[in-house]
């Protein structure tokens, strides 16, 4: 949050240069232009790393199955889309229509994961850790196959179930226009706005959950000792699947932003996407959400810059170069908890 | 050559008395599993087209097909073990005499030297790395690496993309760019072509404002795309296919604000890529090459594969159909000039083809295995669909 | 013991039943060392380790530059194969110094970062690791009694068996070795273990170099049989999930369990459903039309199945480390 604010204060002050002074300008504007895209990217990584680091926090369980939980809510927004034909709803209609695609793949992801979580994992609450992520492996090879197949219906947003296999082009709903004066020298469009307008609103709603509500101390309680919030009356298989239920829901959240800003899903969308959530919820310290925001941004920027600055080719090594060198310095990551031996 | 024509008569000698019933088998290798489908799905209706023509049998005997998959669930793409493991299994089925694949360059490497030791012959359909047939234009000991036998038993029907990539940068120069940004996507087939490109290019005076390997599995590449909206160029060419993400980088190029034109190999010739971008992100602006000719530009026996293909399968060819086709073609000609089961013989029939009247006009196998067909032809993309714009090269 | 005797045997009755299963079985057997591998990094040690695939990039590109004719060395095929291991074990003990004292999941991702990195380093340093075509070709090996391997499977199995064989005993009397013991301490309890007097970094990077070398091997085995590196996208994450999938599922820190997991893996994956679906091609079910219809897209889902209801039956593993224990008489 305090990052955001520094930038919020010093992107007017770069934008003034870039008015002011042509020349100074040459290189601030492609460099705002980076942060832009570097910053959206980010939102999008961050929520969907937030779903990670709750699940993990609760059960220590590296969900692998969410990027690939994103990209059914992806698949079920497409079709609610074509099914609507949302497409054709212009000026307003377009501005409820995503709000139907958000709402419905929220309930839905969250559903799925909560599903995931009785039927997968809940059985195995006591086997060791690494059974859960094979288990969460295995759930992530379904649920990519199932988009699979889902890709294949043979409706017209699918390309008339002709080939299941390849990505899907998602509707426009949200311009590409500039919303920004042409005098600024920097692109900020309604895909970039809906991005933050979404994202932020939901880290503040969570926040809360997390801190003010009942559920929220009992999730908290859960993640520290589990036995020890049991004793205390805590129904903690209850309060794991209100986790799931929670995580999916952003992770539905996130999958028609991510769906609308890149305009693409596909059936393996979740592999990238689901690696840079991972590893940002890691960067900031996992189990701790504030530090999955703070990665998500992080990895944005460092993708949007790495690109712009150095070689495309280059930035997943950048990222990941940056990963370790952050775990080395703070090994419990950015603003993870020093980790106490238990004795 | 004329020993391969000696060979083929003695063995027909001998062979007739060999021509019991029985059947034979051809088998294709492609990556069924993954993206690559509705490719391979066409090439191998391509395939299944050629044998129902000649009603299921050559001079008496049944011929099988089976189609492969060279893909894992892993991987979501050809594997190379399970390529190895397919062209073993081809060898130790005495019945197949015929070996389709691949798709991907890369896959080839793994089989062909395991094919050619054993004498079988492979027909590709879709392998456009000019390496593994022309000397000089890939490593220095390709393609020796490949015929460890000393023979060569590989072919393909396709032309290479030595031919695509410069007809590419001609065309480029030809519609006034002059400036290019160049990206491909570090795979084999794809920077194999852009380094063509890149190489013509700057000898014919095109000027190469920068040149980029991206992350196939990315999910967008805005940043790129800023990049190179700053640079400004003319045109910008990628060489890739859309399973390593073509959609997405027009989409990308577009949704900034680039407004170079976008050019494209023929890994990308085919519906899908139009759906993946979007088709208002390529109308007017988008060019693509293809070793060969469209669906609707083909003419003679090109005409009905594609009218005959789409009364069975209710739609257009894609464009690698067609040389699934040809390839179930040439290698059931070769069965019927050489009238044995003999895998020797076969092969030696497959080089010895010789102004084969094929969909794609008259043409012949060269001294490397190469088609000596080298139409190639410009697409552009009005409207939603691919329209032929010209015949490049000559 | 019952392993290798079923293995030999397999090996022997192969070729007359024409049972076409010693091909594959050379791929069980590479992934059996990476299983290996893996088991003493996490199945011993306990740490979770998501970045093998670079190691056995680092060997295969260590043994084609060792054997290949476009550089200088051009070794045979043991010393290759003992450059591969050396090659592997330096670069566990370089990727492992900085990062072994993170905890838990955060070197697990370290690891998977390691996996990222190769894959953009192989790519891109073409100069010399020839970038996507990989380095080829390789010459196959030459033995005493084989001559020069050709096509043939067979002598690619007695081969990859023999080297099998040999990294189980390595590994069994690494495990009940000083060093196997302090492996499983920390593993158990690593606070524990150095009140004990067992310095946990140290023991966690030999732990590291071991498994990387076994990698490696496998790795230089894997060139060795395609005589190619292949493309650096061959030593993908994939690779990483399914070595993991093999030791969790045949039974961490089990050795007979990696056997059987490797068997149980690759078995399904690259033998059972090729077969059922040429099988099922054979019955004409294959409708090519419907995405429902081809089995090839049902891959995905079978795997992922198997694994989430092996691990819900067995959540130990098929052959799991304590069972094995008590059979052999409770010693460990």
């Amino acid at each position: 949050m305090h990052i955001l604010h520094h930038l919020a204060a010093a992107v007017p002050l770069a934008l003034a240069a870039s008015t002011d002074a042509p020349e100074a300008a040459s290189w601030v504007d492609p460099l705002l232009q980076q942060l832009v895209t570097g910053l959206s990217n980010g939102m999008i990584i961050a929520l969907i790393a937030i779903g990670y680091t709750m699940v993990y926090g609760i059960i220590e369980l590296i969900n692998f199955a969410h990027g690939d939980l994103c990209t059914l809510g992806a698949f079920l927004a497409l079709t609610i889309a074509g099914a609507l034909g949302v497409e054709a709803w212009g000026g307003l209609g377009g501005a409820s229509g995503v709000v139907i695609l958000l709402l419905a793949s929220a309930v839905f992801c969250a559903g799925l994961n909560w599903t995931i979580d009785y039927v997968v994992y809940r059985p195995l609450r006591n086997a060791p850790k690494l059974t859960l992520l094979v288990s969460a492996i295995g759930c992530s090879f379904i649920l990519v196959n199932v988009a699979l197949f889902w890709g294949g219906l043979p409706m017209g947003v699918f390309g008339g179930g002709v080939a299941a296999a390849a990505p899907k082009d998602f509707p426009g709903l949200v311009s590409d226009d500039n919303l920004l004066p042409a005098a600024w020298h920097v692109t900020f469009t309604a895909s970039d706005l809906l991005v933050v307008s979404v994202t932020l609103p939901l880290m503040v709603a969570l926040t809360v959950l997390v801190r003010y509500t009942k559920l929220g101390k009992a999730m908290r309680a859960v993640a520290q000792n589990p036995t020890a919030a049991s004793l205390m009356g805590i129904d903690v298989d209850r309060v794991i699947g209100s986790t799931f239920l929670i995580g999916g829901a952003l992770g539905g959240f996130a999958s028609v932003i991510y769906a609308l800003y890149n305009n693409t899903i596909s059936f393996q969308m979740g592999y990238r996407t689901g690696m840079d959530a991972f590893t940002a919820a890691v960067l900031g310290g996992i189990g701790s959400m504030p530090g999955a925001v703070v990665g998500g941004l992080v990895i944005g920027l460092v993708r949007a810059l790495s690109d712009g600055y150095l070689e495309a080719r280059w930035t997943n090594s950048v990222v990941f170069g940056i990963l370790i060198l952050t775990l080395v310095f703070r090994p419990s990551g950015l603003l993870g908890a020093k980790l106490r031996d238990k004795v | 050559m004329q020993n391969r024509l000696l060979a083929s008569i003695a063995s027909l000698a001998i062979a007739s008395i060999a021509l019991a019933q029985g059947s034979l088998k051809i088998v294709s290798s492609l990556p069924r599993t993954g993206s690559a489908n509705a490719q391979t799905t066409s090439m191998v209706n391509g395939i299944k087209m050629a044998i129902d023509e000649v009603g299921g049998k050559v001079d008496g005997m049944a011929i099988e097909y089976e189609d492969m998959d060279d893909a894992s669930p892993q991987r979501g793409n050809w594997d190379p073990a399970v390529e190895a493991q397919n062209a073993n299994k081809a060898l130790a089925d005495e019945k197949v005499i015929g070996y389709i694949g691949t798709y991907n360059s890369g896959a080839a490497k793994i089989s062909m030297p395991v094919l050619n030791k054993a004498g079988l012959v492979m027909i590709s359909p879709g392998n456009t790395y000019p390496g593994l047939t022309k000397p000089g234009t890939g490593e220095a000991n390709e393609p020796r690496i490949y015929r460890p036998s000393g023979k060569i038993n590989y072919f393909r029907v396709v032309p290479t993309d030595d031919l695509q990539g410069t007809v590419a940068a001609d065309w480029t120069k030809e519609m006034g760019c002059k400036t290019v940004y160049l990206l491909d996507d570090r795979e084999l087939y794809g920077k194999g072509i852009a380094d063509v490109f890149e190489k013509h290019a700057k000898e014919i005076g095109l000027k190469v404002l920068g040149r980029e390997g991206i992350d196939s599995k990315a999910s967008n590449y805005k940043a790129l795309a800023n990049k190179i909206k700053a640079a400004k160029p003319d045109l910008v060419y990628y060489g890739g296919t859309t399973q390593t993400n073509a959609g997405q980088i027009a989409k990308d190029l577009r949704s900034v604000g680039v407004e170079a034109k976008f050019m494209v190999p023929d890994g990308c010739f085919e519906k899908a890529f139009i759906e993946a971008a979007g088709a208002a992100n390529l109308n007017g602006k988008t060019f693509v090459t293809f070793g060969g000719l469209p669906a609707d530009q083909l003419t003679g026996r090109g005409a009905e594969f594609r009218k005959a293909y789409m009364a069975k399968y209710n739609t257009d060819p894609e464009a690698y159909a067609l040389y699934g086709y040809e390839c179930g073609r040439v290698l059931l000609d070769a069965i019927k000039r050489a009238k044995t089961k003999d895998r020797a013989a076969i092969l030696a029939a497959v080089a010895a083809t010789k102004d084969f009247d094929g969909a794609l006009g008259t043409w012949s196998f060269d001294a490397n295995g190469d088609t000596t067909s080298k139409i190639m032809s410009g697409q552009t993309v009005e409207n939603g669909d691919f329209k032929f714009v010209k015949v490049l090269g000559k | 013991m019952l392993l290798l005797a079923a293995a030999v045997v397999l090996g022997i009755i192969d070729g007359p039943l024409k049972l076409g299963l010693v091909d594959p079985m050379r791929g069980v057997l590479i992934f059996a060392l990476l299983g290996l591998g893996l088991n003493i990094v996490t199945g011993f040690t306990g740490l979770l380790h998501l970045g093998m695939a670079a190691f056995m990039a680092i060997g295969a590109y260590a043994f084609a530059i060792s054997t290949c004719d476009i550089y200088p060395f051009q070794l045979g095929f043991w010393p290759a194969l003992g450059v591969t291991a050396v090659a592997g074990a330096l670069a566990g003990f370089l990727l492992g110094a900085p990062t072994l004292g993170l905890r838990g999941d955060y070197l697990a991702i370290v690891t998977l970062g390691f996996g990222e990195i190769a894959q953009d380093v192989l790519k891109n340093l073409d100069a010399i690791t020839k970038g996507t075509q990989g380095i080829n070709p390789l010459p196959p090996p030459s033995l005493p009694l084989f001559g020069e391997f050709g096509s043939s499977p067979a002598p690619w199995y007695w081969l990859f068996l023999a080297i099998t064989v040999l990294a189980v005993f390595a590994c069994r009397n690494l495990e009940r070795s000083r060093t196997g013991r302090a492996w499983l301490a920390v593993r158990e309890d690593e606070l524990a273990a150095s009140c004990m007097g067992i310095a946990p970094i140290p023991v966690k990077m030999y732990a590291f170099a071991t498994g990387a070398a076994l990698a490696a091997i496998a790795g230089g085995m894997w060139a060795s049989l395609y005589a190619s590196t292949g493309e650096p996208g061959n030593y993908d994450f994939q690779i990483s999930i399914l070595a993991l999938c093999i030791v969790i599922v045949g039974g961490m820190g089990s050795i007979n369990g990696v056997l059987v997991g490797a068997l149980a893996m690759i078995g399904v994956a690259n033998i059972a459903l090729p077969k059922l679906a040429s099988w099922l091609q054979q019955k004409g079910v294959v409708n090519a039309s419907n995405v429902l219809g081809s089995p090839n897209n049902w891959k995905y889902l079978v795997f992922g199945l198997v694994l989430v209801v092996m691990m819900r039956v067995r959540p130990d593993g098929l052959l799991p480390a304590r069972l094995e224990r008590r059979k052999a008489g409770g010693s460990a």
